[in-house]
């Protein structure tokens, strides 16, 4: 019952931020809507005993990638006459609307046919770090270490874009 | 409520506000931040049925999801940066350089 209570609440709360990040046409709000849309998923993971994956969520979405995100929006020093105008932004979300409503109807449908079970919390041997990390490293080695060399070639590849080109400019002059 | 229908129906919800986000909007922080909505939803389907199932598996791909966010995140951010000081805009429709031939 209690859980119920919960998981309305924070659906309504993770809708209510995606709508408001899609609907403000200043960036930063919408960067606001979006953390709280992601911190109300991790509760969400809470409520489906992922206890692990509520910390992740917490500390890599909502503490590394919105800082960064607001960071660089601050960074930026964006102004109103930087933004572009929209003047037929509603008429493009109603026919995005439109759009996506038989693939919602299709994996709705089919998720119905599946049998219901009854989805508690559950305390013991699911979803702890220690059954996550005999898991991760058992059965998903090979994975994770190319998870690592992603995460090695991403940051290569920031540096090098981020870095002042000096060296043509010279040559040109 | 807590069961496999209102947990799928609120993920699907979230992708679909993100795919309308991507489709509709012409501001590039609103398209990269409703591509993280989209991550995020499969993310909550990932975790549903790992939990459906009781098997760990769903868990884990979802954890790689959100490394190859933090690894897209760094990419997009600084691309970002990068055509902003070219072009002082945000407009997705400005940055057509690759369609068009150069002078």
């Amino acid at each position: 019952m209690i859980s119920d209570i919960i998981f309305i609440g924070l659906s309504f709360f993770a809708i209510a931020g995606a709508l408001t990040m899609i609907f403000h046409t200043i960036p930063i709000y919408s960067a606001l809507g979006l953390l709280i849309s992601v911190l109300s998923i991790a509760g969400l993971f809470a409520l489906l005993s992922a206890t692990f994956m509520f910390m992740v969520q917490i500390i890599v979405y909502a503490g590394a990638i919105m800082t960064i995100i607001l960071f660089i929006l601050m960074f930026l020093n964006i102004k109103e006459e930087n933004l572009p105008k929209e003047p037929k932004k509603n008429l493009y979300i109603i026919v995005g609307f439109i759009l996506i409503l038989p693939i919602n109807y299709l994996i709705i449908k089919s998720i119905s046919l599946l049998p219901d079970s009854n989805m508690n919390i559950v305390q013991e041997n699911f979803g702890g770090i220690k059954e996550f990390g005999i898991k991760l490293y058992q059965e998903w080695l090979i994975p994770f270490e190319l998870i690592s060399i992603l995460l090695l070639v991403a940051l290569i590849g920031a540096v090098v874009l981020a870095k002042q080109r000096t060296i043509k400019k010279i040559k040109n002059d | 409520m807590t069961n496999l229908m209102g947990y799928s129906i609120v993920s699907m919800i979230l992708f679909s506000i993100g795919t309308i986000g991507v489709i509709s909007r012409r501001n590039i922080f609103i398209i990269y931040m409703s591509i993280e909505l989209m991550l995020n939803g499969i993310n909550l389907f990932l975790v549903t049925f790992a939990r459906y199932h009781f098997n760990m598996d769903g868990q884990i791909l979802a954890m790689m999801t959100i490394a190859i966010a933090a690894a897209e995140a760094a990419i997009f951010l600084s691309v970002i940066i990068l055509l902003f000081r070219t072009k002082k805009s945000l407009d997705t429709n400005i940055f057509n350089k690759l369609s068009k031939e150069t002078k």
